[in-house]
């Protein structure tokens, strides 16, 4: 028997190596609704019920989970807390044995539910702050007095040992109260992580990309010593367990893969965990809005070991991709599919925002003028143009009249 | 405490899931994960409240194809350090049942 803290250790990389290599869903994110009590400007979700799974279908969608190997289990939305029957959906999970976190703005909790959540098994909370200045965290949210409702929520979480996490997307909004974070963080004893990933809405639309930093805006958050000592923190997926080695740290990054078992992986997505929306399609992530099918058409199991759209997804390797592969800073790069889908159009390909990171990244760690594979492409295909330019135009300079 | 007649139980607060003969449970409170090999994920498996340490080693010992005695040692062996991390609790004795 081997026992270890849950993070990047022998065991969690043994884990990670077999689930990748027998394809088992270990990690598994629910969102169980879109509805939300707040209106976060940046948010990728509509806030309507187009059909939500019922109680019995999410319990379904459990039992099958729990049958492909799924161990963590992520309850997010939307918010969870809407979810009349959300205590019935955990005490089935904790029947069936899964590890659950929950993702939540904390508005709704209670005293009352915190002790149902420590009923059932709940280990960790992941909550959403965007300022310790209430002005600025309820601007983003758009409810008045949110920040001290879900501040207040915390001690009542903590008093049930369940462990509890800050996440802070930095958008423009809020791009200079990161340090407030970090020090409220720090204050409460618990984790956090700073997330510069703002993306478009699920249906591609490109609404809360207006509200994403700019990469020479973020240049101070990339540049602050305090967050110099800090290291990725691996995917959603799999940092179920991660956090206890990391607690006194945080991360200006969330979806960075650290377990060597992912090898030449681009990220976990379809290979050991998912997605599954509130109507129950099931997507290879959050982030990867291709549906692989729909748990109310097939049981979770076909679709995820038989869909050709993770099957062709699970064929991609770094080393296959036609830009990244040959990038001299990919080590500096968070790349992540989805985005490269539904930002540049190529689950493939390279997009510029990932590249201009990379760069700034780099630049930091001493390199000297670094520059993406992308845009060493493109330099040398406008030289190109350019000096053929040229060549025409002595050519037509020395045509004979 | 770790008397051949002893039945176990599960600790009902785990985290726990068989993946391809390997057994990965996590202790909620502590967030410590725990690895069972295949010997331990076959014990894990048949403890289920109604099972002591006897019963079990007779089930190892059918299925690895060892002496009993050396079955009932590892199994007691496993039980006691699976006890030992709060992994697994006695069924409390019910009024008038021996063990």
């Amino acid at each position: 028997m081997t026992t270890t803290a849950t993070g990047p250790t022998p065991v969690m990389d043994r884990l990670i190596a077999r689930t990748v290599h027998k394809r088992r869903p270990l990690s598994v994110h629910f969102d169980l609704t879109y509805r939300c009590n707040e209106r976060c400007v940046h948010c990728y979700l509509d806030h309507d019920d187009h059909g939500e799974l019922t109680t019995a279908e999410c319990i379904a969608v459990m039992e099958d989970l729990a049958r492909a190997g799924t161990l963590f289990l992520t309850f997010s939305g939307g918010e969870i807390f809407l979810r009349p029957d959300l205590f019935e959906i955990l005490a089935a999970a904790r029947r069936l044995h899964f590890d659950i976190s929950l993702k939540t703005n904390a508005l709704l909790v209670t005293k009352e539910r915190v002790a149902r959540l420590r009923e059932f098994g709940v280990r960790r909370v992941q909550i959403s702050v965007y300022s310790d200045i209430p002005e600025v965290h309820d601007a983003i949210t758009k409810v008045s007095g949110s920040l001290g409702r879900t501040l207040a929520a915390i001690p009542l979480l903590l008093e049930q040992d369940l462990q509890v996490k800050l996440a802070c997307p930095l958008m423009k909004e809020n791009l200079l109260a990161y340090r407030g974070v970090m020090a409220l963080a720090e204050k409460l004893g618990i984790p956090y992580v700073l997330d510069l990933t703002i993306t478009p809405m699920m249906d591609g639309s490109a609404g809360p990309l207006a509200h994403r930093a700019s990469v020479s805006s973020l240049l101070p958050v990339l540049h602050d010593s305090a967050l110099h000592g800090c290291k990725p923190q691996p995917n959603a997926g799999v940092d179920g367990a991660v956090e206890r080695s990391l607690a006194s740290l945080g991360s200006t990054v969330s979806s960075g893969i650290e377990s060597s078992a992912y090898e030449d992986l681009p990220c976990s997505a379809g290979h050991n965990s998912c997605y599954i929306s509130p109507y129950g399609d099931v997507f290879p992530c959050v982030q990867l809005p291709q549906a692989a099918g729909n748990v109310r058409r097939e049981r979770f199991s076909d679709i995820w070991y038989h869909a050709p759209e993770l099957e062709r997804l699970r064929g991609i390797r770094e080393s296959h991709l036609p830009v990244c592969s040959r990038c001299e800073i990919r080590s500096y790069c968070e790349r992540c599919p989805g985005l490269a889908l539904m930002e540049g159009g190529d689950l493939l390909g390279a997009y510029e925002r990932a590249c201009e990171l990379a760069e700034q990244k780099a630049r930091l760690a001493g390199v000297f003028n670094p520059v993406s594979a992308l845009h060493k492409g493109r330099t040398a295909a406008a030289s190109y143009a350019t000096s053929g330019g040229e060549i025409a135009s002595l050519v037509a300079d020395s045509s004979p009249n | 405490m770790n008397t051949p007649s002893v039945l176990w139980q599960k600790n009902p607060a785990l985290a726990w899931r068989e993946i391809d003969e390997a057994t990965v449970i996590i202790s909620p409170n502590d967030s410590v994960m725990h690895e069972l090999n295949d010997t331990g994920s076959f014990l894990w498996k048949n403890i289920d409240g109604h099972r002591s340490a006897t019963d079990l080693a007779s089930l190892l010992a059918d299925s690895y194809e060892v002496t009993s005695d050396v079955a009932l040692a590892d199994t007691q062996s496993l039980l006691e350090e699976m006890f030992s991390r709060k992994l697994l609790m006695p069924v409390p004795a019910t009024d008038g049942e021996s063990r």
